[in-house]
């Protein structure tokens, strides 16, 4: 099996779950809605993904959406273990709130924490949310966001030089 | 003694974290300044000597590597994301190099990539036998950790020798690497590799052998093959599980594919098994390395770097890297712009698998990186397993896992 | 001549003699020759050098000196939050007390050399004795008013429980084999060379374990293992109180191996002392003693280098079902070893 095949077999079984299934680099991408995010990755689960890599926020302030993806694959089928499916699902910047994938994919538990934390995403139904690594005061300012910026002390001249 | 909700709240206020303490429990904190925490602290609560809950308390050396990646061209992301484990400071920065190369569309000579994998595998062998030795004196087995520490400079001097520096490498450019080997290397790793075989069965004779440590390690922290699977854990955890999973079979990234070796898998899911998998795993570095040299000795004439990159470079820049093998980088290769696009790969460092998640707008700074540490992976077997061990296994669960806080934490 | 005897007497002054030169300063050489093996024994098996740089021709050996007066100089933290009292006597009170049973022990055949005049119970006496020690370590723990301290200091109270019974026990197997609680029959029986040792290995055994586990030695080095309770009991101590805390498990170690060197491995047999003489009635015999208790204390220190640290509830899992029938049958053999001599 390749990664196209593998492609066309999700967007085959997910149907009309799935916005679009598409082969980026490394993985097969699944974008999908708020509401079908369960399905889609409860299916998944039944095809042998079962667990999760990492939880990936990307901040996308212009088009004023959070897309949280999780990377997927197999430890007990070793077929599938060659692959990574990313099951994304875009949020609102303002109001980023998604149904917690704990119950399906155990393995998110500290990762989804951590997007918490970074990105103020709320995982509705996580049994622990809480920040992972940042202190409290620290996470509320939500930092991954590009709109936090840090402001970097050059050693050369003592002027701050700003970066998004 | 009662404090009054003003008193709570002004402390709150202040960032205080106040809450209501079971009495039921004996509650303590190990860590941050702990002999047997690394900078991390657990909240652990004990029900006389069996721990009923246990927190890991990461983040203490979090050093924003996500963020930080956000401000820095390309190339200079190498010598940051390096610093997460600079005791495997090849194995972790690969898999960015390759998600890096698969924007790129380019391919590494195959004389890098060989050389890659010797590097990483000799970084392999010094990271088992370091997180052998911290177990080893975890359990109060002085000896493994002198050892362990010990040996372990074979292998970090030879990195010096073919990189120029003992820990952080930054060896890997995109389509290559930044030095060729020097003329006698092939004899010094082979040196190393006979010193390292004669010694394995004296590690075993004296720690994994040795009775007391079987009986402290044995059915200890045991993990089920499908609870591990659940979890998501790697690297020697997963396969100490049962589990035969490595990303080097899963997904062979560089030569692996062309290279003959084995993944040890043990099915016992305990301490024990995890320290062997960590063992047999050296075993099968040595022969990876010594394939690996073999190759690079046959094909000396071929380059690091790919042919187009080589006629790219000025006059001088040939020059150094006829002479002394060793690639100076041109100004413009440190502000070069990415395709857009986004590009995952993954490696297998010596602790797990580590993600690597990278999406570029087009510029000279990632868009953004993400990355996932084995250790960070991990972290969850203390919170899952540990709960109904006695508080004296919690080291031996936290030196199987061969936990290491600055990579968990990134 | 006069005059060297009497210096001699002086020295050898039963009470002076038993309990400061061979109990304190003894101790003192043990636990800085025991220390320094186990320094330098370790870093041969794990090929390092140890000690080096006070003395190299000495193999380091003034390091230990120069660590003992550093711990001395040193500044002594009390906590506020600790119950001061406690805290400060009890590992004092716990060296002292380490060092009492040197004053119920003969050194020689001659009754002018004891310090007790009375020889009848003393291995009884002895034992009792060096049971007290660990209590105050426990009572120095629960003091420190710290977490660490007090889970160290359960330990502790688990580990006496299991090692006390059998270091009694198989002790008493020699009691049972000559009928008497007095130490000296018990060596003359012995001598010259048909030691408890050769009769009675399994109590010899029996006992050597129960000290390894009462004086923390590895694989039993539980109750202050760092890596889980930081110290132990001695968290809290700093500067010449840890050193007594230390050394004190070392001195233990010492007064406890004279003890076994007495019972089980012929006191000063072979040597028999000819006259009755400070020098020969009781330097030398001393000096024997000393020598075997020493050989013991380094064995004991060597294992450092071979094993890990057993569970705590492993360890107690072997002494109760292991080393305690052992003990048993160290006693029964030594009850049938009495009716036949």
């Amino acid at each position: 099996m390749s990664l196209p095949e593998l492609g066309e077999e999700i967007r085959v079984r997910l149907g009309v779950l799935a916005r679009e299934v598409k082969v980026a680099k490394g993985f097969v991408e699944v974008v999908t809605g708020r509401e079908t995010l369960r399905e889609v990755a409860k299916t998944l689960k039944e095809m042998g993904f079962d667990h999760v890599k990492s939880v990936t926020a990307v901040d996308y302030p212009k088009e004023g959406k959070i897309r949280v993806t999780y990377h997927a694959s197999s430890f007990l089928n070793e077929e599938l273990s060659r692959f990574m499916v990313g099951l994304s699902v875009d949020l609102p910047r303002d109001k980023p709130v998604v149904e917690t994938l704990y119950p399906i994919w155990n393995s998110v538990e500290f990762m989804e924490r951590e997007v918490y934390e970074f990105f103020g995403v709320i995982f509705e139904g996580h049994p622990d949310l809480r920040p992972l690594l940042l202190a409290p005061d620290l996470a509320e300012k939500k930092v991954m966001r590009k709109d936090f910026v840090v402001r970097e002390e050059s050693i050369y001249e003592g002027v701050p030089h700003e970066y998004k | 003694m009662s404090i009054s909700e003003g008193t709570l709240g002004e402390l709150r206020s202040k960032g205080v974290e106040v809450r209501r303490i079971d009495k039921e429990y004996y509650e303590i904190f190990i860590g941050p300044q702990h002999p047997g925490s690394g900078h991390m602290r657990f909240r652990v609560k004990l029900d006389g000597d069996i721990i009923v809950d246990a927190d890991p308390d990461i983040g203490y050396v979090h050093r924003t590597m996500e963020k930080l990646s956000e401000g820095r061209e390309w190339l200079k992301i190498t010598p940051l994301v390096e610093r997460m484990t600079i005791i495997d400071a090849c194995n972790i920065t690969l898999p960015y190099i390759n998600a890096l190369e698969k924007l790129m569309d380019k391919r590494p000579s195959t004389r890098a990539s060989y050389l890659r994998v010797l590097l990483c595998e000799m970084n392999r062998i010094a990271s088992h036998l370091y997180g052998f030795g911290i177990f080893g004196v975890f359990i109060g087995h002085s000896t493994a950790y002198m050892w362990g520490f010990g040996d372990r400079e074979v292998f970090v001097e030879l990195s010096e020798i073919l990189t120029g520096t003992r820990l952080t490498y930054t060896y890997h450019i995109p389509g290559g690497v930044r030095r060729d080997m020097p003329q006698d290397f092939p004899q010094m790793v082979r040196r190393a590799v006979r010193y390292m075989r004669s010694r394995m069965p004296e590690y075993e004779k004296i720690f994994l052998n040795n009775p007391v440590i079987v009986t402290r390690l044995k059915d200890v922290g045991v993990i089920t093959k499908n609870r591990a699977a659940e979890l998501g854990v790697v690297g020697p955890t997963l396969r100490g599980s049962g589990i035969r999973y490595d990303v080097r079979l899963a997904e062979p990234y560089e030569v692996y594919g062309e290279i003959d070796f084995e993944v040890p898998v043990f099915e016992d899911g305990d301490a024990l098994a995890r320290t062997w998998v960590r063992v047999e795993e050296i075993k099968q570095s040595l022969n990876i390395m010594e394939q690996a040299i073999d190759w690079l000795e046959r094909h000396r004439d071929e380059p690091v770097i790919p042919k187009e990159d080589y006629d790219k470079l000025p006059k001088l820049h040939k020059e150094v890297y006829e002479k002394s093998g060793r690639v100076k980088l041109l100004p413009a290769q440190i502000s070069m712009k990415v395709p857009p696009g986004k590009a995952v790969a993954r490696g297998e460092a010596g602790r797990g698998e580590i993600f690597y998640y990278v999406e570029s707008d087009g510029g000279t700074m990632p868009y953004r990186l993400r990355v996932v540490t084995p250790s960070a992976r991990n972290a969850i077997v203390f919170k899952r397993i540990l709960p109904g061990h006695r508080l004296m296994d919690l080291p031996t669960v936290y030196g199987s896992i061969d936990y290491f806080a600055p990579e968990a934490d990134r | 001549m006069m005059v060297l005897e009497t210096i001699l007497y002086l020295i050898a002054y039963p009470p002076l003699w038993h309990v400061l030169i061979v109990g304190l300063l003894g101790a003192f050489f043990t636990a800085v020759v025991a220390i320094w093996f186990e320094r330098k024994t370790a870093a041969r098996v794990q090929r390092r050098i140890g000690p080096y740089w006070a003395s190299p021709r000495l193999g380091g050996f003034l390091n230990l000196i120069a660590d003992m007066i550093r711990y001395i100089l040193q500044e002594v933290i009390i906590p506020r939050s600790v119950d001061r009292v406690p805290f400060v006597l009890a590992p004092v009170a716990a060296f002292v007390i380490s060092i009492m049973p040197m004053a119920f022990v003969p050194l020689s055949p001659y009754e002018k050399f004891w310090p007790v005049p009375n020889m009848d119970y003393s291995l009884l006496l002895a034992l009792a004795i060096s049971t007290v020690p660990p209590l105050m370590s426990i009572i120095g723990g629960w003091a420190s008013n710290n977490k660490f301290s007090i889970i160290g200091s359960i330990r502790e109270s688990y580990v006496i429980t299991a090692y006390e019974l059998i270091f009694v026990i198989s002790l008493l197997s020699a009691a049972a084999t000559y009928t008497s609680l007095n130490l000296l029959t018990i060596v003359n029986a012995q001598s010259p060379i048909a030691w408890l040792l050769f009769l009675n290995p399994i109590a010899f055994l029996a006992a050597f374990l129960a000290v390894l586990m009462s004086t923390s030695a590895f694989p039993f080095e539980i109750p202050e293992s760092e890596h889980e309770v930081v110290g132990g009991p001695y968290t809290e101590y700093s500067g010449i109180l840890y050193a007594l805390n230390m050394g004190g498990a070392y001195v233990r170690r010492f007064i406890y191996a004279v003890i076994m060197s007495l019972v089980f491995l012929g006191g000063w047999a072979p040597y028999v002392p000819p006259a009755d003489g400070p020098l020969f009635a009781i330097i030398i015999p001393s000096l024997i003693v000393a020598i075997k208790a020493v050989i013991l204390v380094l064995i004991m220190s060597f294992l450092r280098a071979v094993y890990g640290r057993y569970r705590l509830d492993q360890a107690l899992d072997s002494a109760w079902r292991l080393v305690l029938p052992m003990a048993l049958i160290g006693l029964g053999w030594g009850i049938v070893l009495g009716l036949i001599l």
